[in-house]
């Protein structure tokens, strides 16, 4: 159904959408992978409203961008390679109010 | 205040009697509370989890997180539906 267990796609710095929890529909960075069932996120907390975290896969999809961060950056940089990237408007959207 | 006699009342009590045989032996009829259904998912109709139903003096006393889940779509879609809605909307 998605592609997350394709090896590479689900790895540092890849833009992910939560699609389960609180937080669903809110982007995330990834910023360590810790095992074959889970990786740490985050959002930033100010930018997207994901608070750095533990998360399974499965509440997580996979988007084509990915930012250039090294292994558990902190906010900061991670909001640093955003900009870069352009990303934060679109990070600060989607908090899944929407009508179906 | 002299209650006005509601024509229906007999009937809709009557759905609600139940009859209760008192230690002295006598048979008291006594008023159950109506039985409210389930919420149901916008779109798959299963039963929500996470949301309690009741008549609306106990609903009343239940904070808003304990009616429904902390989630967007919460209290509306089950999680796997919401699930697939945010899916699609991120893929799109």
């Amino acid at each position: 159904m998605r592609g997350e267990c394709a090896v590479g796609v689900m790895e540092i710095g890849r833009v992910c959408v939560k699609i389960a929890g609180r937080d669903a529909g809110r982007r995330c960075v990834v910023v360590r992978v810790l095992d074959e069932k889970f990786v740490e996120v985050t959002g930033p907390k100010d930018v997207s409203g994901v608070r750095r975290r533990k998360v399974n896969v499965r509440h997580l999809v996979p988007l084509p961008q990915k930012v250039e961060i090294d292994e558990g950056a902190d906010d900061e940089s991670v909001r640093e390679a955003l900009r870069e990237a352009n990303l934060l408007e679109e990070f600060s959207k989607g908090t899944g109010r929407g009508k179906i | 205040m002299a209650r006005k006699e509601d024509p229906g009342r007999g009937r809709r009590l009557k759905k609600r009697a139940i009859r209760v045989r008192t230690p002295g032996g006598r048979v008291v009829v006594q008023y159950r509370h109506k039985v409210h259904s389930k919420a149901r998912c916008a779109l798959c109709g299963r039963p929500l989890t996470g949301t309690p139903t009741g008549p609306k003096f106990k609903m009343r006393k239940l904070a808003k997180s304990e009616r429904r889940p902390n989630r967007p779509f919460g209290g509306y879609l089950c999680s796997r539906c919401a699930r697939k809605v945010h899916l699609a909307a991120a893929l799109s």
